[in-house]
């Protein structure tokens, strides 16, 4: 074995992240690590990297065993890490960012950028990427980007390379290009361990595979001898039915109508992010969208809510018969919408206040009588709140960042229940949360829709989108690409029109000509 | 209910015990500096005639008096602090409201009632400037108070002609209306003791401060815009308006204090004020608000306030030169800082 890593365990306030973990990974192997969202991949690789050293268990490279104070260490030990979200510096050149922190030096003490650029252009080559190395990062694709960090990591000398989701923005070129770089680099003799959702490339790619459930390690096998059915089952634990309680409802009346909606491209940037998105959604029901990373998801929440300077905004929004402008998130939460954010601790929570201030932040007006707050009124609503959504807290007045992610999660949907919304966005509504509790947030948007409530949910994770959605649409660079309904829908047919991209220029082009 | 259903406590461990301890007198920082420094400063008086010069009730008074017209610029720039932002300009906005003042009623003839409306109008238009400039341009108000700052004290070197305007209390021309003196510098005899005015503004202010903080919807609105200005704009805060008012707030304070200044000392000046913005934001930071905002009291402030205060006094009573005044006063800066910041790990 390579890597070796022996009972490591690592707790956060409130989640138990990961426990006993214990798995090998072989030299020269690409080594598939999945499980759902909250599975304690992250984790796991963010104490191989050095960012986590407050852990239980141990870890040994190539017999010897593997203290890492920092992420510094990680690399002098031949470990590097590509994460989901790139770390270059923008405003840099490919080999500014490459020989960040370790920079080449003449004789004279002054930067040697001709060495440089020549080792990056090397480097550049050996991934068949060809640009200029003194082009900023700025101005490449996501997927030349990655690639930059895969030039960065090879140029460390990394044995051990680390790859957290690394296709989740790229196109499907890109993709094959990351491929071909993956086997080459396999052929050299680097060790990977490859980070997905995506199942069909862990059959491509991977020769074994670890599955990690709740910050449990379940099992490790050859690919070739385990099916998709039961990679799944062992991902999830459960059928998929005891942890999707969608209930039958009979759709009402439409609540919410939008017309061709579009939004600009910010800066310099010309054309759209959204175009010409039209759909309703009825009283009741539970609406999906889905598609790439970068396909205008949450940007189609985001342009629902107000976000968006207004001047980017085109279309026509109908909220229960009237129509609405919605040029701030205030006239949206006033028009009858409420949002749950993607990412809960930089937008949706105040995360050093308390459980209570953050629950009735948005409907203040409700509890003021001449601006006063009406303290018993509001901790009665706060108390419902927490019955209703059963949130597991010590009290009202504690941080709310002292709770788990999931009951965190609860916090933001009771602060967005307590506007009384016509219509609820849920943005990635379990991301980072853990399985038990991933159920619990089901049976409860399950039930807001029960009551009426009509709902959009954005999810990148197909399976909770085929189980909870009345229809589910599908984005692709902006445009919709499908719109299904439950009954005749399959993951195939979605990622089809996710990946349509390809045809829409094709027809672009078309219509040019 | 699922809020009491926490699981049973068990006995932590000595180590942990000892870290909550520590926890607790951070929380209360505020509180045990102040005891801690009533203490000390108590011991090094000099004592005159077998009578403790520090602990004089007259003294004590002094302290007060002196804590007030920081306290009150302190509490405005704790609203500013609370929602993250910063005001450079409170020393020059009160010497431009002290020349303001003193040149209303020395020149122009105001009375009082006229000259206070005034000086309060320009205090606030000068922090609603503040409020504005930063939000509508999206400056940093680092930057948009340290124009001000300039920009307040020119006019108010300009509009002084260069020099102090000195304030002459009586009836007739050219004279300030007594009032004014006895409204802002006199004292109210209470059981025996004449309590100055300022202690009762400054009270008054930390009060209506407390509540507007604690008990109203935009008291909640200001923390929920220093604690995560995207999470207040999201649950539909209307975050520049906040930030404009709480500027305008500490401009009226510091116009307050600048009242109070001119008719303590007689006289209108330019130079008014300067370096008040450290003394306001130590105040504060001694107090416990924290410079990243969303997290902070009023009454820390104010006793933030009453421990710069005995600070300067007992340095005074020891003869202790003012140059060491500030260099102290800096090192407790950092020190204040440096506790919170621990305090949130």
């Amino acid at each position: 074995m390579m890597l070796e890593i022996k009972s490591v365990s690592k707790s956060f306030p409130g989640v138990q992240a990961l426990r006993n973990v214990s798995f090998g990974v072989q030299q020269g192997e690409v080594h598939a690590l999945v499980g759902e969202n909250g599975a304690g991949k992250s984790t796991l690789m963010k104490i191989l990297s050095g960012v986590y050293t407050d852990y239980q268990g141990q870890l040994t490279l190539n017999n010897h065993n593997l203290t890492l104070q920092n992420p510094r260490d990680a690399q002098r030990h031949g470990i590097a890490i590509i994460h989901q979200e790139l770390n270059l510096i923008p405003e840099l050149t490919i080999t500014e960012n490459i020989f960040l922190g370790r920079e080449l030096y003449t004789r004279l003490r002054t930067l040697d950028l001709r060495r440089m650029d020549q080792a990056a252009a090397k480097l550049l080559t050996q991934l068949n990427l060809n640009i200029a190395p003194n082009r900023s990062i700025r101005s490449l694709r996501v997927g030349e980007q990655q690639l930059v960090e895969v030039a960065k990591a090879l140029s460390l000398k990394a044995q051990l390379l680390i790859l957290d989701e690394p296709t989740s923005a790229l196109s499907e070129t890109e993709i094959e290009h990351l491929f071909q770089v993956i086997s080459a680099l396999k052929q050299q003799g680097v060790t990977m361990i490859y980070i997905s959702h995506k199942l069909d490339e862990i059959y491509r790619i991977a020769d074994r595979v670890t599955v990690l459930r709740d910050g449990e390690y379940i099992g490790t096998t050859p690919i070739d001898q385990i099916s998709v059915q039961e990679l799944i089952r062992k991902m999830v634990g459960r059928n998929l039915n005891d942890l999707f309680p969608k209930e039958k409802v009979t759709p009402g009346e439409v609540v919410l109508q939008v017309e061709n909606l579009s939004l600009q491209s910010d800066t310099r940037e010309s054309g759209y992010a959204l175009k010409d998105i039209s759909f309703s959604v009825k009283r009741g029901e539970i609406v999906g969208v889905t598609g790439l990373m970068g396909a205008g998801r949450t940007e189609l929440l985001e342009t629902l809510f107000g976000i968006h300077s207004p001047r980017r905004v085109e279309g026509k929004i109908t909220i229960a018969g009237k129509t609405q402008v919605i040029a701030s998130p205030q006239q949206a939460l006033k028009a009858g919408l409420a949002f749950v954010t993607e990412d809960r601790k930089n937008q949706s929570l105040i995360v050093q206040h308390s459980v209570g201030h953050n629950m009735t932040l948005a409907a203040m007006k409700r509890f003021l009588l001449f601006n006063f707050i009406q303290s018993p009124l509001e901790k009665e609503a706060i108390q419902e709140m927490t019955q209703k959504l059963h949130i597991k807290t010590t009290g009202y007045h504690v941080p709310v960042d002292t709770l788990s992610g999931g009951n965190q999660q609860k916090v933001v949907i009771a602060k967005c229940l307590l506007t009384q919304p016509e219509v609820l966005l849920l943005d990635e509504p379990t991301r980072g949360i853990d399985v038990g509790a991933k159920a619990e947030i089901y049976t409860l948007i399950s039930q807001l829709a029960k009551e009426g409530t009509a709902i959009i949910m954005v999810s990148s994770e197909l399976p909770e989108i085929l189980a909870m959605c009345d229809r589910v649409i599908v984005l692709c660079e902006g445009r919709m690409t499908g719109t299904f309904d439950r009954s005749d829908v399959s993951q195939e047919m979605i990622m089809e029109a996710a990946t349509a991209r390809q045809r829409v220029r094709v027809e672009e082009t078309e219509l040019e000509n | 209910m699922s809020v009491q259903d926490t699981t049973t406590r068990e006995i932590p461990p000595l180590s942990k015990r000892i870290g909550s301890i520590w926890k607790y007198l951070m929380r209360f920082q505020s509180y045990f500096g102040l005891i801690a420094i009533l203490i000390i400063a108590a011991l090094l008086s000099p004592v005159r005639d077998g009578r403790n010069i520090f602990l004089d009730p007259r003294n004590m008074l002094n302290v007060v008096r002196f804590a007030s017209e920081n306290g009150i610029i302190a509490i405005g720039m704790t609203l500013v602090i609370l929602t993250g932002g910063i005001d450079l300009s409170v020393g020059a906005v009160l010497a431009l409201c002290a020349v303001g003042a003193a040149a209303f009623m020395m020149h122009y003839g105001f009375g009082t009632v006229a000259t206070v409306v005034c000086v309060l109008a320009i205090g606030a238009a000068a922090g609603l400037t503040n409020g504005f400039v930063s939000t509508k341009f999206k400056i940093q108000s680092f930057i948009t108070t340290l124009a001000m700052l300039s920009i307040a004290r020119g006019i108010a070197t300009l509009w002084a002609g260069g020099y102090a305007i000195p304030l002459a209390f009586g009836d007739g021309p050219d004279l300030a209306p007594p009032s004014f003196k006895a409204l802002f510098a006199g004292e109210v005899a209470i059981l025996g003791l004449d309590i100055p005015v300022q202690v009762f503004y400054f009270i008054g202010i930390g009060i209506i401060a407390t509540i507007l903080l604690k008990r109203t919807g935009f008291g909640r609105y200001i923390y929920a815009v220093g604690g995560n200005d995207t999470a207040a704009r999201l649950s539909g805060v209307n975050v520049n308006r906040v930030r404009v008012i709480v500027f305008g707030i500490c401009g009226l304070l510091s116009a307050l204090a600048a009242l109070l200044h001119a008719a303590l000392v007689n006289q209108g000046s330019p130079i008014d004020g300067s370096g008040y913005e450290l003394n306001a934001i130590a105040a504060v930071v001694i107090g416990g608000t924290s410079l990243m905002g969303g997290v902070g009291t009023v009454v820390g402030t104010m006793i933030g306030a009453v421990i710069l205060s005995i600070l300067d006094n007992i340095l005074g009573l020891l003869n202790i030169e003012s140059e060491y005044q500030a260099i102290l006063k800096g090192v407790i800066i950092v020190l204040a800082v440096v506790i919170q910041q621990r305090r949130r790990y």
